[in-house]
């Protein structure tokens, strides 16, 4: 071998050995190491993507859609991989100026330059369609398509049906084991925070294929490992939304709130607290000017009065006192009181007349306080005390509604915690009051609904619900609730009908306001004494007498007379359950429905936050209108009122 | 003689440079058409249907090169080399810069990379310089003269701030030498510093290992204790060198550019990232592959300049071993036929170009599939015939040309013993 091919030799040596040497590399890449590469290529690439399940819908008793969702869509930018040269092309899809959009990534690039930021929320879907055709030629923008609830009934009924809102980082720490995320809707109020779990739904998970930029260019493996969401429950409501929409329509400048129940089943029929909202305005994106003026707002229209608002019941409290009178043995049904408009007990007691000798259906037709001092003052304080609790005052009413006040039903142990011990006596705290529903208690209007249905219903106290039954949407397998027993109230038999028929009297016989036709009624109104303004005007009722199907409790905050201001309100509610109209009561009794007690609001005040004005809004209340026209000239009433 | 002119072509040089310039087509297409290549700049959106044309142009000129006799190669092989000194003296001064390089000049619609172009006249001057000098006795004179040939073109490339081609033209000095009757010893004491300074990046305790090894095999092999004491010397001085420069002199980021392939993980959002990418891209790709157009890496585009300086990571995500170990197989195939073919004219012209080509493929093949799988440093020189880049596939399929011809007209040279 020569000289020329030796070296040949050991050159091609060489070459091999270095070209062996990387594929030696090659064989501990590819071959030994490759499964430790594929999971590191994988974690780089394909990125799984929570899919979120759609939000069930909400439908009440009769079928009718209440809310559903609607889609929304923002931007996002991720600031590292956007490209400064493309923010005018930016701003102009956008149609928004430079400055605008300048200020928002430097917010971004505050927050986070690697991870993206949500810089317009809420964005109109032609504005997302053009910037999604251009989103190739923007690095580091993309978008996040997420739903908003939508309503579609002329009810609003924003307490019972609530809002969804962004999770707080207090509710996340419980929740991350149910899989919430930062920046997740959660129900905050009403049946949306109540039936979280069900409205949710489970969340799915997409596997996408996403490129250096973070951008999503394609699903892996075709989709076939992803796992689709599970829509959640439809709920289907007690509540009749036409019902709600003329309460609320009759509630329009006025403070209050009204409860509407079946008192055969507990369901509720209607929850009206006023003044509320439009839950649109909640949806989606919330406009910090409508925050702030609901949160500022003197009436409070955030605060659910139906359940929170507690007031001393007034004469409402009558046929209470009636049956624990009778059950205790104070009086029997033919027990015969005489009232000479007033009652000794340390000072004088006035009633609003001298009614002479009642019975004690005729003390509930006349709301004689006589006759509820005298029984009131037969009773010890805290048995009278343990009868109320017995139905369902002063402690909380099993409901599916998340907020509500226990009411305040005061006892010894009360007043010797307020006052002190041995420094109040029974005619210091004006004991016999208590027996007409005044002085130092208060009961919501959730409370008395709960009462006056028992009264109906000859002694079941129910537990109030909005929730009907909750529907699978994929197999439409129905499914009810499990909801709390009701509880029979330990009262005989035979004084159910005592009371029921005094209520009869009272509605058919002394207020003209609750019955329409040849359908009976029974109620009693209250006007609860306010030593800080104008009385507040209560009314209970039910019908139809013979076959209960819908109690009321309506409540109106310094509305005055509630025979008056709250009985209108009650009976337009009562036909417009029971006929499906609001047609048959005389026009005046519409009239004051829709004007008294509405004079303490200023309409502007509480309607700055939405702009539309209640007419616009309430579809009801202009049919109303159109009727009380229709009827022609103010008619008489036939019998004046005068129960307080 | 008797032979007509296309029996004489060597096929398989001609083969493995179809099939790599093939794969490397195949590569640029994929990285380049996948579903997420929307979001790549427009100008790399075109790469592939630009590399055909420079296909084209290449085929074009090799054919010219095959027809021209091959002593105009010899007469005008120093003519060549001044045009490339001069292309890169006007690259400097009149250039454009792509990339941070100011290698570039406007040629036409195109732009030529005169670094690529410059090797081809190197080459051919480096030929000429043996085949003139091959009575020369002092053969370090003409050591001396070669390697000034060599770095004139190299300096000049640095100036441009093209750094990775300039190393490569210094990995043609000790082909050379070792080519040219250098005694072995001699280019084991030139060639064995390079291998000491890796090691003591990597891991210096090897390295001074190595160097008592290396001293010790040197002085052995030349029967002289001076040669031994030369490459301790040497390689030690390397040793220390590239250590005190890594940890003292160096800035952390400059140190950490040649050091991140040893720890990647270290550098993984800077200097890291190209190597960690690429190299999750080849092991991800396992023994077949991901299949054409269905590597991850490749085509939501995480391992950077995948159509250029990172080519081979797309043969080895979508194509696997089997893919990869063909490119180093074809590599080698070339690059042992071409020296083979160039030794056995027996004359020194075809047979130092061939080793000056040699030189320069396997500096470029070593260096940059390397840095692929992540054991040399990222160091930016573009895999020969397969990276994007028009100016170094001509520059390269000159040097093929060049060398088919002067194998094919074999006979034409005086035969020496």
């Amino acid at each position: 071998m020569d000289e020329a091919r030796s070296r040949l030799f050991i050159f091609s040596l060489l070459v091999a050995t270095v070209i062996g040497l990387l594929g030696a590399r090659l064989v501990v890449l590819q071959l030994i190491e490759t499964d430790e590469y594929a999971e590191e290529s994988e974690k780089n690439s394909v990125q799984p993507r929570r899919m979120l399940p759609a939000r069930g819908l909400v439908y009440d008793r009769n079928g009718a859609l209440m809310v559903s969702n609607e889609q929304t869509y923002s931007v996002t930018l991720t600031p590292r991989f956007f490209d400064m040269d493309k923010l005018p092309m930016l701003a102009e899809l956008l149609d928004l100026p430079d400055s605008t959009v300048v200020a928002k990534i430097k917010d971004a690039r505050a927050w986070s330059a690697y991870k993206p930021s949500t810089i317009f929320s809420d964005i109109p879907f032609e504005t997302f369609s053009h910037l999604q055709e251009s989103q190739f030629r923007l690095p580091g923008v993309n978008f996040v398509v997420d739903e908003k609830r939508s309503y579609h009934s002329a009810a609003r009924a924003a307490h019972a049906l609530g809002y969804i809102g962004e999770i707080s980082s207090r509710q996340l720490d419980t929740r991350r084991e149910a899989g919430y995320r930062m920046g997740d809707k959660i129900g905050k109020t009403g049946i949306e925070a109540v039936y979280e779990p069900h409205l949710r739904g489970d969340a799915g998970q997409r596997f996408m294929l996403v490129n250096v930029h973070g951008q999503e260019v394609k699903s892996w493996r075709e989709g076939t490992q992803d796992v689709p969401p599970k829509s959640g429950y439809d709920l289907v409501l007690g509540i009749d939304a036409q019902l709600q929409a003329v309460a609320e329509s009759l509630f329009v400048n006025k403070r209050g709130g009204a409860v509407a129940m079946d008192p055969n089943t507990g369901e509720i029929l209607a929850l009206v607290s006023a003044p509320d909202y439009n839950p649109a305005l909640l949806a989606g994106t919330i406009d910090d000017r409508v925050w702030s003026g609901m949160n500022q707002d003197e009436n409070k229209p955030l605060y659910n009065r139906a359940t929170l608002s507690m007031q001393p019941p007034g004469s409402t409290w009558k046929p209470f006192m009636s049956l624990v009178g009778l059950q205790e043995g104070v009086i029997s049904p033919e027990t015969r009181i005489h009232c000479s408009g007033g009652f000794h007990f340390g000072r004088y007691y006035k009633c609003m007349g001298a009614h002479g000798s009642l019975t004690v259906a005729d003390a509930i037709k006349k709301s004689c306080n006589t006759f509820y001092y005298t029984i009131m003052s037969r009773m010890k304080l805290d048995r009278w005390a343990d009868w109320a609790r017995a139905f369902g005052f002063g402690k909380d009413v099993p409901t599916d509604i998340p907020e509500q006040s226990r009411g305040l039903i005061p006892d010894s142990t009360y007043f010797n915690r307020i006052i002190g011990e041995g420094r109040w006596n029974l005619s210091s705290i004006a004991k016999p009051i208590l027996g007409i529903g005044q002085g130092n208690m208060g009961v919501t209007p959730l409370q008395l609904a709960r009462y006056v249905s028992a009264v109906a219903n000859g002694g079941t106290l129910h537990a109030p619900h909005l929730i009907r039954e909750m529907v699978d949407p994929e197999t439409g397998e129905r499914y009810t609730p499990e909801l709390p027993a009701s509880v029979q109230i330990p009262v005989d038999d035979v004084y159910w009908p005592v009371v029921q028929e005094g209520m009869r009297r009272m509605a058919m016989e002394n207020n003209a306001s609750a019955r329409w036709d040849d359908v009976v009624v029974a109620g009693k109104t209250g006007t609860a004494q306010n030593p800080h303004g104008e009385d507040h005007a209560w009314f209970v009722s039910y019908a139809p007498f013979d076959d209960p199907q819908i109690v009321v409790a309506v409540f109106v905050e310094n509305g005055g007379y509630g025979s008056s201001v709250a009985a209108p309100i009650g009976g337009l509610m009562l036909e417009q359950y029971i006929d499906g109209t609001t047609d048959k009561h005389p026009a005046f009794v519409r009239r004051r429905a829709m004007t008294n007690g509405s004079e303490g609001l200023n309409p502007e005040d509480w309607d700055r936050w939405h702009p539309p004005t209640a007419d616009e809004i309430f579809g009801p209340r202009e049919s109303l209108r159109k009727s009380i026209a229709e009827a022609g000239e103010d008619e008489t009433p036939v019998v004046q009122t005068s129960g307080q | 003689m008797n032979k007509p002119w296309y029996q004489r072509l060597d096929y398989i040089v001609i083969f493995a440079w179809a099939s790599l310039v093939a794969l490397g087509l195949t590569a640029i297409y994929s990285s380049t058409h996948g579903p997420a290549s929307i979001y790549l700049l427009d100008t790399v959106q075109q790469n592939f249907t630009r590399q055909l044309q420079w296909v084209v142009l290449s085929v074009i000129a090799i054919c010219v090169l095959l027809a021209i006799p091959s002593r105009v190669y010899q007469s005008g092989a120093y003519a060549a080399y001044g045009i490339s000194l001069l292309m890169l003296i006007g690259a400097l001064m009149f250039g454009r810069e792509i990339n941070g390089a100011k290698s570039w000049l406007p040629i036409g619609p195109f732009s030529l990379q005169v670094s690529e172009v410059a090797k081809v006249g190197t080459v051919l001057a480096l030929a000429q310089l043996y085949t003139q000098q091959r009575n020369e006795t002092n053969k370090l004179k003409s050591a001396l003269i070669a390697a000034g040939l060599t770095l004139v073109p190299a300096a000049l490339i640095v100036l441009q701030n093209d750094t990775g081609t300039a190393l490569v033209f210094l990995a043609l000095l000790p082909v050379i030498l070792f080519w040219s009757g250098i005694p072995l010893p001699t280019v084991g004491l030139i060639v064995s510093p390079a291998v000491a300074g890796y090691l003591a990046i990597v891991y210096w305790p090897a390295a001074i290992v190595y160097t008592v090894l290396v001293a010790g095999l040197l002085g052995w092999a030349a029967r002289s204790k001076i040669m031994g004491l030369l490459g301790l010397g040497l390689n030690g001085a390397t040793v220390a060198v590239a250590v005190v420069a890594l940890t003292k002199i160096l800035q952390p980021h400059q140190a950490a550019r040649i050091a991140s392939f040893v720890d990647p993980e270290k550098y993984r959002l800077t200097s890291g990232f190209h190597i960690i990418q690429s190299r999750a891209a080849i092991g991800s790709g396992g023994l077949t592959g991901k299949g054409f157009m269905n590597g991850t890496q490749t085509q939501m585009a995480f391992v950077p300049e995948q159509s250029t300086d990172f080519i081979f990571s797309v043969i080895g995500e979508e194509f696997g071993f089997i893919g990869s170990i063909s490119v180093l197989i074809l590599f080698a195939f070339l690059i042992i036929r071409l020296i083979s073919d160039g030794v056995s004219t027996r004359h020194p012209f075809p047979s130092m170009f061939a080793a000056g080509v040699t030189g320069i493929f396997f500096a470029h093949v070593l260096i940059n599939i390397g840095m692929a799988t992540g054991v040399m440093p990222v160091i930016g020189i573009p895999l020969p015939f397969m990276s994007y880049g028009g100016s170094a596939l001509l520059a390269n399929s000159l040097l093929i040309g060049v060398a088919l011809n002067l194998h094919m007209r074999r006979d034409e040279f005086p035969r020496y013993g």
